[in-house]
């Protein structure tokens, strides 16, 4: 690889690709600490098409990019030659509000796409941290969801299309528009949640949701975490059908909602949906359990700030180690025990929140005020933490300390067979141009 | 970083050649004297599915284990043998055929529920178990399986997982795939590999997702983790009846932009429900032009809330009458009349064709026009039942295979509207998969480059093209790099 002796030579190329105004040298930006050479902004899946075929050819490592809101996550790649931006990829490919679909492509913020569909009375529920910068590519590259995952299902349930061009620039499709088919191979699958390291998503077509026309945040409080997640499985096992199930930590409670009666102990939010007798339904069954309700006008701003738990605990805990945890129902409870014996022994302080009722846990440990915790003690919290899972566990590390960023592998946990993901992955990208050096291949 | 390994090391036997008789020597060895199948007589019965195409195949050959699966494909690997797995052979689309002269894997002495997971909401369950008995398994925990095909009595989880089926409650539910997540998978190497598991998601490739739909081009499923749902509190189930098809129509497209989506919505039209009452007296209103079987489920309130709704949408879209079943037995008989549909019209035709088209729902009343204007065209009856909810045409084209030039007009019959299907922005397949018969018409729907990249992560997998040849993909006229190499070293013996 050549790349640093002519930048100036590849970005004469990539400007013959799309425009001299879309391409960039030494952009500001960079991932983690590296630095890219060049930064490139196609208008269409064929300049992404060009582009990959130029990357191969010259072996230069591609970064797709969105809104830069998950660039921190995975090992840090060696170099990065091109960053590639979908900001361009903003056409509407086709949208029925009858038919309850919607295509845009890849650059789309997700708070667009909501917006947009919102205006017709209809939900998009996909709601990732930081709406307004994280683009639909990139959600669905790093496989993004919030609290809304516990009643719509994940991307993987809801996403019905995609196009991409692959590692070695061939423009493909998988899916297509309408909500059942199963045409050939699910390209949706491999794709999200694939890091950027198979291919470049330009666009993607997504079942919507009629709007729900009212919804009521119940939150109930208890002691323990335990008694939160017993709470969690009474609520299962019930007929009610909450639109979120979402479990707070004491510090997580204070961290987002400064000043909330929930913030000393630990609560369990459910959001539902539905007419007033139905909401009744819920106020029934829950009964005493329920310690207050969030009213519509505050309920918006609370999702919102669950949703934007990690970007909250990056900038108010710098210095802190950042974890995503999927698992099956039953380990969230002896999982979350760990955590906390976990953060004690390393003189840590524990805040976690996560959709409990699929089993999927955000975790934060930061050192305790006044305690020097330094980087072994976030090493040794990481390396407890793996011990603790399940053997089909997930557990990806979404941010650590600078100074343990050797000694924490961001990709923990993963229990599907590595060989077989190298085989997708040589299938799509052979010469290893998308992301090289992210993902754990 | 190391470069990637250009495939997966796949063939670690000697490339030896064996005459028939010897492959299933060794088959016997690896599952059993009593456990293979290669008389005539007995392949006859693996000749065919639910579909029109049959294929005789070698041998059949019914594995206890995942480790004789497994030793199963490392022998048809060595010997270019082509393989097929076969859970109930119910599919419609040629999936579950084998090449003239291969080996069919069967399932069915695989057919143990291995684990009830309730505190996880897990079950693992072997390919070989039937779709309704593990819903019948876990119904006592208030718990049930929710992909729901026509076929479910007979039709087997494996079965699902390949063609990733669907059924009258996908519309709310989901396909297949939104129930499985995690898989124990016999690679054509032999080599024995988990995706996935009880976790509702995993991290790294959903390699388990992938695998859904691949139609047993990858891999063969040994043991697979599916989602059990806990059963709905309340169900109501209506039968509105219309004058029209072009009136029921319209009226899916009404209830959806309601903003209420059913559990099922189902449209049966007035030639098919009168061939059904006369079969299995459903109920059904016999002057009728359609019907839409609507059921709701959820909380109790919120589903009489919906029944209101819907039975008032229905009367706005000029519905005769909305019946609702008032007891379960009634609404037995409503679901049997629609599921047991394809027995009704073997009463009444001596073959039919039937399609698994998609539309977008708002397109649903056009394409009932359209299926009417191919059915003068060819002369051929076509009768409608379909998943109406989320545009899943099934036109039943009704012909005598024993007239060749009925055939031949019902195989046009079936493109034309196939081809109209994806011309208004839809689909060849909702829940039927391509498998032989729709694999010609994949160029229309997907270009070369689409398709090239399939087929690359097929051969990745199954480079010798050994697991299920010749399906999902065009032939090689119509799409280049798409059939493995043409070794065959059996049957080339045989003659074959």
């Amino acid at each position: 690889m050549s790349a640093t002796a002519t930048p100036t030579r590849f970005a004469s190329e990539l400007r013959s690709i799309c425009g001299a105004e879309h391409v960039a040298e030494s952009p500001t930006e960079s991932i983690g600490v590296v630095a890219s050479l060049l930064a490139v902004t196609p208008g269409s899946a064929d300049e992404v098409a060009a582009i990959l075929r130029f990357a191969n050819e010259h072996r230069l490592n591609v970064v797709p990019a969105g809104g830069l809101t998950q660039q921190h996550t995975g090992h840090r790649p060696q170099q990065v030659d091109v960053l590639l931006y979908t900001s361009r990829l903003t056409q509407v490919e086709h949208y029925d509000p009858g038919d309850l679909t919607i295509g845009v492509g890849a650059g789309w913020t997700v708070g667009h796409l909501c917006a947009k569909v919102a205006a017709d009375k209809l939900f998009f529920p996909g709601d990732p941290a930081s709406p307004d910068r994280a683009t639909i590519g990139g959600m669905l590259a790093t496989g993004l969801y919030g609290p809304h995952r516990h009643g719509y299902g994940g991307l993987r349930d809801y996403c019905i299309g995609v196009r991409f061009v692959t590692g070695d620039g061939r423009k493909a499709k998988g899916g297509g528009r309408v909500v059942k088919n199963v045409a050939g191979y699910d390209m949706m699958k491999l794709l999200i949640g694939s890091w950027g390291t198979l291919g470049v998503i330009t666009g993607a077509s997504f079942k919507l949701f009629p709007a729900p026309r009212q919804t009521q945040t119940f939150v109930s409080c208890f002691a323990t975490a335990s008694e939160a997640l017993e709470f969690r499985s009474r609520i299962l096992r019930s007929p009610l059908d909450p639109i979120c199930l979402e479990l707070l930590s004491p510090r997580a409670s204070a961290l987002l909602t400064p000043g909330s009666p929930a913030a000393a102990l630990w609560s369990v939010c459910l959001r539902a949906a539905g007419s007033d007798a139905v909401l009744a339904r819920y106020r029934a069954e829950l009964g005493s359990a329920v310690t207050h309700e969030i009213r519509t006008g505050n309920e918006e701003g609370f999702w919102h700030a669950v949703a934007d738990f990690v970007p909250t605990v990056r900038e108010q805990h710098p210095n802190s180690l950042l974890l995503s945890l999927m698992l099956p129902l039953a380990n969230v409870a002896p999982v979350l025990d760990s955590a906390g014996a976990v953060a004690e022994s390393a003189g840590l302080e524990l805040s976690a929140i996560g959709r409990v009722g699929v089993g999927h846990l955000l975790i934060a440990l930061w050192p305790a005020p006044n305690t020097g915790a330094d980087s072994l003690n976030f090493v040794k919290a990481a390396a407890g933490l793996r011990g603790a899972l399940p053997h089909d566990g997930c557990m990806t590390v979404l941010q650590c300390p600078e100074e343990t960023r050797r000694e924490v592998n961001p990709w923990a946990a993963i229990p599907t067979d590595v060989k077989s993901m190298r085989a997708v992955k040589s299938a799509l990208d052979p010469n290893d141009v998308l992301n090289r050096g992210r993902f754990p291949l | 970083m190391t470069l990637l390994p250009a495939s997966l090391p796949v063939l670690h036997l000697r490339c030896s050649f064996m005459s028939l008789p010897e492959v299933v020597e060794q088959l016997r060895k690896i599952a059993g004297r009593d456990a293979v199948l290669d008389r005539r007589e007995d392949l006859m019965l693996y000749e065919y599915d639910a579909g029109i195409r049959k294929s005789m195949p070698g041998a059949v050959v019914f594995p206890q284990t995942t480790g004789q699966v497994s030793q199963i494909m490392r022998l048809a690997s060595s010997v270019h043998l082509p393989v097929v797995a076969r859970g109930a052979g119910t599919g419609l689309s040629g999936g579950a055929i084998s090449q003239p002269g291969g080996i069919v894997i069967a399932f069915s002495r695989m057919n143990r529920v291995l684990e009830v997971d309730v505190e996880n909401q897990r079950a693992v369950v072997q390919p070989g178990v039937v779709n309704l008995q593990l819903s019948e398994h876990v119904s006592h925990l208030g718990l049930y399986f929710a992909p729901d095909p026509s076929s479910q009595k007979a039709c087997t989880i494996g079965g699902n997982v390949a063609e990733n089926s669907g059924g009258p409650h996908t519309l709310m539910y989901g396909v297949t795939v939104n129930h499985v997540t995690g898989l124990e998978v016999v690679l054509p190497s032999g080599e024995i590999v988990h995706f996935g598991g009880k976790a509702a998601e995993s991290c790294g490739y959903d390699m388990a997702g992938f695998f859904v739909g691949s139609e047993g081009t990858i891999g063969i499923a040994t043991a697979i983790t599916v989602k059990l749902l806990r059963k709905p509190e309340k169900v109501a189930t209506l039968l509105a009846i219309f004058e029209s098809v072009e009136d029921a129509g319209q009226t899916v497209s009404a209830i959806t932009a309601a903003g209420i989506t059913p559990a099922a919505l189902e449209m049966l039209d007035g030639w098919t429900l009168r061939t059904i009452e006369a079969y299995c007296h459903a109920g059904y209103p016999l002057d009728a032009g359609a019907v839409l079987l609507i059921e709701l489920d959820g909380l109790r309130e919120a589903v009489e809330e919906q029944a209101e709704a819907v039975s008032a949408v229905c009367m706005q879209q000029k519905a005769r009458e909305v019946r609702r079943a008032k007891t379960e037995e009634e609404r037995a008989l409503l679901w049997k009349g629609r599921k047991t549909a394809f027995g009704a019209l073997g009463r009444v035709s001596p073959s039919y064709y039937t399609q698994d088209g998609v539309v977008p729902r708002s397109k649903i009343a056009a394409t009932l026009q359209f299926i009417g204007e191919v059915s003068k065209k060819y002369d051929l009856i076509i009768g409608n039942i379909f998943h109406a909810g989320d545009g899943n045409m099934h036109p039943l084209i009704l012909f005598d295979i024993r007239f060749p030039d009925q055939l031949e007009r019902a195989l046009a019959a079936s493109e034309d509207i196939l081809q109209y299907c994806i011309a208004v922005g839809g689909s060849i397949t909702g829940e039927h998969g391509v498998g032989m018969e729709k694999r010609n018409l994949m160029p229309v729907l997907f270009t070369e480059q689409d398709l090239d990249v399939m087929v690359s992560l097929r051969n990745t997998f199954n480079r010798d093209n050994v697991l299920n040849p010749e399906k999902l993909f065009p032939t090689p006229r119509m799409c280049r790099e798409i059939s493995g190499p043409a070794r065959n070293p059996v049957l080339t013996q045989e003659g074959m």
